[in-house]
């Protein structure tokens, strides 16, 4: 997928222009809007009640009742009346600049240091972050505050693509937000609580993004000036303390609807996966297929990652052998630096040992073949008949019934080890299974693929694609990684699942 | 959208088809008729009849065919576990492997797959958080007792709701009483910490508590503080319960105090004429899962793993409903599978509860969700009939799901 990998590069190179949020790196793509309230400090302050600044047009034309915000556009509405009309002059010496500051006490916009340089900006401000949202789009129920912005989100509103970082693509914003407290790659986001580093975004740069009033809640809003179209930008870390600043999350994500040349890609790949599934189950020409599923997972695990990704997944990997709640402050070691990743395997062991749990159950006590040989008994004649149709049905649960992964999985078993020189990534997958091989794949292996391996929650695949330089064996090492993880779920309930299916079919 | 919601009792599959036993007719629905004679055989101990229509039923059925294939399969195995008495072991053994057989990965994959393709469950997740947010409105201290059996799918967009709600983000308790067996153990352990994590990155004091076992809830083992809104949510939750001990559940609800109660469930009774009438029973647990089986057909792809392993979820439950009997001893882990109707379930409640009706912008977010779904969806607002409270979700007009709000 080379042209995920593109983004992959693209990306990184987003870090940058996010963190110039925090002033510590040039952008070197387009030039950031100055952040909202950081007032010339001689402008004058201006402090409007609530009352006044919702106020809308109170200067109201006597003729036609339209009414206007200042006196002076009422003045130059009365000319096309031919009423009288005054527009101030200009005085000769420079007007003094304007701010406004936000009359809700408890938002940071109160204080004048943080005042909005124009009446509108802090209007719409305080309409969308202390007002009532009574303008609710009739397609997707979702309020605002400002008109402008229910406008700007109902002409966009159903054609958009929410994209998580793991390449799944979602036309509904609600499923998009529960896959993403699920999804793997929000665990490599929460880590952050780690030194600030100069190509990591920090929380403040997040706070300050996120805080520019762009919108109440989601970059679903439209605000084509604030929000400039970029490509997938890095998962911004989460504020280091709980405190409000939900926009975090969705603010940075929802920009990556804006990148519509993936997303029908990665809609085509997950429907080739699906195609996929029917023709891994009949477990023939598994091999080729596998490829093509590995490709797919490539594609989709790598879309959005990047170098920054890492660290904090590294440290989240620290975190999560303690306790989840315990913000550790490791500082990430570098990407280059193998040890990291053998670090990294060396989780892996624990990781083998958790799947354990997971392994597959003995055969359950019960028969497999009970009800079916007591049916076929009740039946005259048709004891084989009954017998070899149940057999020829379990065989085919076996290829039917697991997931995608599974189906991998099985057909690897059935495809024979030589297969392994054509699919490489099956052929590591196998020693999953017993969970006993996990050494001395660890050990033949580039150590690479260790940490992948087990712990897709903690590392992802990105890491790899990220920190190699040359796309194609990123692409290599990542489609193997990503085998490999997908067959060690696989072993984890993907036994089970035949056995169950046995039952199912049989008792 | 509005028009009277019509109780369905019978069921709507009952084209006569003539198919002789012999030949599997492809577009009738032989597999009800087959089914239903074959219950009635049991009930009347026609052991002939029994032993030649399970045969039969063996030779047609499959998990892999079509609907009427895999009803077939799956009824048969309740069936055959009737006849046999063998009901709770093949229940143990189903519930064992199933638990054994759950992953987080695999729970995951297949509960956002479902919400995906479908409003099963969604349809509750939306009533009932904007119920929740409703009533928990301004309070800053919040408690969430999640019993049900969605994994916490229901969290997040309440969770990201709370984050962006105007005034000051809420400190939220969430205490999930696990009520299935996927729910069990380290499966709920890793949804816990995506919990803990997704809050924290939206910015949500949190707190995640989980509870195994539905029996012998309290308040102190709840963990309910004086100072918390408490909102109690049982999604696919009550039915879980025994029988016998709903009522009593109901009213330790009512002692917690809570800002709101709200309740959703599947639309069957497979609780009234359990004991009496085995073909009543039968036939309402066949007409139930015939809607099931035909929405899944509709909703995913042909081949959908996530398919077959929630249409194989259903084996457990019939053969709880249809093949154990009330002398079996009940374990821990032993869930009921019980179904009641909304108006059944509206009668326990409204003992310890009045009903709290179901806001226009709930209501409109619902129909919003809807719309996102293929056809063949819609919701049902019962109108000026008291008997009848909360919302219904139908399928091709057949209510499949019901979701309400109650405070006390």
């Amino acid at each position: 997928m080379p042209l995920d990998l593109d983004n992959v590069s693209t990306v990184s190179g987003e870090a940058s222009v996010s963190s110039s949020g925090n002033q510590t790196v040039p952008s070197k793509t387009k030039k950031k809007r100055n952040l909202p309230g950081m007032p010339d400090p001689d402008a004058e302050v201006i402090a409007l009640s609530p009352k006044t600044l919702m106020a809308t047009n109170r200067f109201v034309c006597e003729i036609c009742n339209k009414g206007f915000q200042r006196d002076q556009n009422l003045q130059l509405h009365r000319r096309g009346h031919n009423l009288p009309w005054k527009l101030r002059q200009r005085s000769s010496k420079e007007v003094r600049k304007r701010v406004y500051v936000c009359p809700e006490p408890t938002c940071v916009h109160h204080d004048p240091s943080r005042a909005l340089g124009d009446l509108t900006g802090i209007k719409k401000h305080f309409c969308r972050k202390h007002g009532e949202k009574k303008w609710k789009c009739e397609k997707c129920s979702k309020k605002y505050a400002v008109q402008s912005d229910w406008k700007a989100h109902s002409k966009i509103c159903g054609t958009r693509e929410y994209k998580c970082d793991c390449g799944t693509v979602f036309s509904r914003r609600d499923s998009f937000i529960t896959h993403r407290a699920f999804c793997d790659a929000l665990a490599e986001e929460s880590a952050r609580s780690q030194p600030q580093s100069q190509t990591t975004q920090t929380p403040s740069a997040v706070k300050a993004n996120s805080d520019s009033d762009s919108k109440p809640v989601t970059g679903d809003d439209s605000s084509p000036m604030e929000v400039p179209p970029l490509p997938p930008p890095s998962p911004p870390p989460p504020p280091p303390i709980p405190q409000s600043n939900s926009a975090a999350l969705s603010d940075s994500q929802m920009q990556n609807p804006e990148l519509p040349e993936n997303s029908p890609q990665i809609v085509e790949e997950l429907q080739a996966n699906n195609a996929l599934n029917g023709s891994c189950s009949t477990s023939t020409n598994t091999t080729s297929n596998g490829v093509s599923v590995f490709a797919s997972l490539f594609a989709s695990s790598t879309t959005s990652e990047n170098l920054q990704s890492q660290t904090p997944a590294f440290t989240d990997l620290i975190r999560a052998m303690g306790r989840p709640d315990h913000p550790v402050d490791i500082p990430g070691p570098s990407f280059s630096d193998p040890i990291s990743l053998c670090l990294g395997s060396s989780m892996f062991a624990t990781g083998g040992q958790e799947r354990r749990q997971y392994a597959p159950p003995p055969q359950p006590a019960m028969s497999a073949t009970a009800l079916l040989q007591k049916a076929a008994q009740m039946g005259a004649a048709a004891t084989n008949a009954s017998l070899l149709r149940g057999l020829g049905i379990v065989s085919s649960s076996a290829s039917t019934a697991p997931t995608q992964q599974d189906s991998l999985q099985w057909g690897q078993r059935q495809v024979e080890p030589d297969s392994a020189s054509i699919s490489p990534g099956l052929g590591l997958g196998l020693p999953c299974d017993s969970g006993s091989g996990l050494k001395e794949l660890m050990l033949g292996a580039p150590s690479l693929f260790g940490p992948k391996q087990t712990t897709l929650d903690f590392l992802g695949l990105g890491m790899v694609a990220g920190g190699t330089p040359g796309g194609g064996l990123s692409a290599l090492i990542t489609s193997i990684g990503g085998s490999l993880d997908v067959t060690a779920g696989a072993a984890s309930f993907g036994n089970g699942e035949f056995t169950g299916e046995d039952i199912g079919r049989n008792s | 959208m509005h028009h009277n919601y019509h109780h369905h009792t019978s069921t709507s599959h009952d084209n006569s088809s003539g198919s002789c036993h012999n030949e599997p007719s492809k577009d009738a629905k032989w597999s009800s008729k087959l089914l239903r004679e074959c219950a009635i055989a049991i009930s009347e101990r026609d052991s002939t009849k029994i032993h030649q229509l399970l045969w039969m039923l063996n030779e047609l059925a499959s998990p892999y065919g079509d609907c009427d294939q895999k009803l077939a399969s799956y009824f048969l195995q309740a069936l055959f576990s009737k006849a046999t008495g063998s009901g709770y072991r093949c229940y143990k053994t189903l519930s064992s492997v199933a638990e054994k057989n759950h992953s987080f990965d695999s729970a995951r994959k297949l509960i956002l797959k479902f919400q995906e393709v479908s409003p099963w469950t969604t349809f509750g997740h939306v009533a009932s958080n904007g119920a929740i947010l409703e009533a928990l409105e301004g309070e800053t201290k919040l408690h969430i007792i999640d019993i049900s059996n969605t994994l916490c799918t229901q969290w997040p967009t309440l969770l990201e709701a709370l984050a962006t709600r105007s005034d000051e983000t809420p400190h939220l308790k969430l205490t999930v009483v696990a009520v299935t067996t996927s729910l069990v153990g380290s499966v709920m352990k890793e949804v816990g910490q995506r919990m803990e994590k997704f809050a924290r990155l939206m910015g949500v004091p949190f707190e995640f508590n989980m509870i195994t076992g539905l029996n012998h809830l309290t308040k102190e083992g709840l963990g309910v503080q004086e100072d918390e809104a408490i909102a109690v949510n049982c999604v696919g939750g009550l039915r879980r319960l025994e029988v016998e001990e709903r009522e009593s559940v109901i009213s330790m609800f009512k002692s917690l105090s809570p800002k709101v109660v709200t309740i959703v469930e599947e639309e069957a009774d497979f609780c009234t004429s359990k004991d009496e009438d085995f073909v009543k029973c039968f036939e309402e647990c066949l007409r139930f899962y015939t809607l099931y089986f035909e929405m899944l057909e509709e909703s995913f792809p042909p081949t959908s793993n996530e398919r077959l392993m929630l249409e194989r979820e259903c084996s457990r439950s019939m053969v709880r409903v249809l093949a154990c009997n009330n002398s079996d001893e009940v374990e821990d882990g032993d869930y009921c599978e019980r179904r009641e109707r909304g108006t059944q379930w509206c009668e326990r409640l409204k003992k310890e509860f009045s009903s709290v009706g179901f806001s226009d912008d709930v209501v409109d977010d619902v129909k919003a969700l809807l719309k996102r779904y293929r056809s063949g969806w819609s919701l049902v607002v019962p109108q000026g009939n008291d008997h009848v409270l909360g919302i219904y979700l139908t399928w091709k007009d057949e209510p499949v799901i019901w979701a309400s709000a109650w405070k006390p």
